[in-house]
């Protein structure tokens, strides 16, 4: 009896920590372009893709939430981006079990994977880096984590599945992330609920403000943005950001198979 | 008074016409303005005192060149070029990764 008490109060746990899928698709594909700002003029940089689709193993069924980063063509010969994110998940929790990130940029590569234990609350990391002669080095890792850290990928997907309609303006959430073998806190602060213009049309949306704490990639308390559509998709329609290098955006050009 | 502003219109002509001809899109525009500007107030000058304004005629059709690059380049499209070599790696991503995945089961 006790043992069936212990199960279901674990079940009722991770039901808590990582929610019901109630908003990502399995076949759903979000397209943004993504600029670059300098005094209030944009250019174009790159298209970011987001997209989710389902994958079998002979045991379970995954949901594979891919991020793809690509620079237009007119900057290729320039500077060239190709960054491919992936997280697989379980699809009714979101909850991650591989986190792969490949970056190539301008030459720069580098390859990280977790692989995350929650009965253990670890993490297998890899780390692959490329050498000026092209040969690789890998540096593997067993890391500890809280039970309710994600990656980066899943964050993201893991905001857009909050029930941000119970939330009053200026709730604020915090969330565990694992980012470069380090753990960090990433701040939601719910700003208000405005209604912007978009490709999608006119769309009443949540306005959300970002902030990372022990981590300087992300600059400023209110200067990173999200604005999430107000309907049971919460698409993100619009971010801006300001990093080490300046300020951008990121505008939704399309959205398809959505769930709702 | 003339010659300095004859100095940053020339430097920031060339850069708005290296911005033009490089992807910067409407960022090109800022350099072109404070060229044209400065050059214009120079030109000015240049009547009153009587003195040669041809290096300002020249900046002037840099300037021309630069807009107009400037114009065309915003009409162009953004493309994504998706080479074979992007797609197969994906694909093999996938494939490593239903091999990581294969042993594990969703603890739901």
């Amino acid at each position: 009896m006790q043992r069936v008490f212990y199960f279901f109060s674990l079940f009722l746990l991770t039901q808590f920590i990582f929610g019901q899928n109630n908003a990502i698709a399995s076949s759903e594909k979000l397209i943004f372009t993504a600029s670059y700002n300098m005094s209030g003029l944009l250019t174009d940089l790159a298209q970011v893709t987001m997209e989710t689709s389902e994958v079998k193993t002979s045991k379970s069924t995954f949901l594979r939430l891919k991020f793809k980063a690509r620079t237009y063509s007119k900057w290729d010969g320039f500077f060239k981006i190709n960054d491919l994110y992936e997280s697989y998940v379980s699809p009714s929790t979101l909850k991650p079990y591989l986190y792969k990130r490949e970056i190539n940029e301008g030459g720069y590569y580098k390859f990280m994977q977790y692989n995350f234990n929650h009965k253990n609350n670890t993490i297998k990391s890899l780390k692959r880096k490329r050498r000026k002669d092209g040969t690789f080095w890998d540096v593997n890792k067993n890391l500890p984590i809280n039970n309710n850290t994600r990656d980066l990928v899943t964050t993201l997907y893991h905001i857009r599945n909050l029930d941000i309609a119970k939330a009053t303006i200026g709730d604020s959430e915090i969330f565990k992330i694992f980012f470069d073998n380090e753990e960090s806190e990433v701040k939601i602060t719910l700003l208000a609920k405005e209604n912007i213009t978009t490709k999608l049309g006119n769309k009443e949306c949540y306005k959300l403000a970002i902030s990372l704490n022990n981590s300087d990639l992300l600059k400023g308390n209110n200067n990173n943005l999200l604005w999430l559509t107000a309907d049971e998709n919460k698409i993100p329609v619009y971010a801006k950001f300001k990093v080490a290098v300046g300020s951008g955006e990121l505008k939704i050009q399309s959205a398809t198979g959505l769930k709702h | 008074m003339r010659l300095p502003l004859i100095i940053i219109s020339i430097i920031t002509a060339l850069i708005g016409l290296a911005m033009s001809i490089l992807p910067f899109g409407a960022i090109a525009i800022l350099p072109i303005v404070v060229a044209f500007v400065s050059g214009f107030i120079a030109f000015k000058i240049s009547q009153k005192e009587n003195k040669s304004n041809n290096i300002i005629k020249v900046i002037f059709l840099i300037i021309i060149i630069s807009l107009g690059l400037t114009i065309y380049n915003s009409f162009k499209t953004n493309e994504i070029v998706e080479d074979t070599e992007s797609i197969s790696k994906e694909n093999q991503s996938e494939e490593d990764s239903l091999e990581e995945l294969e042993s594990l089961e969703i603890e739901d």
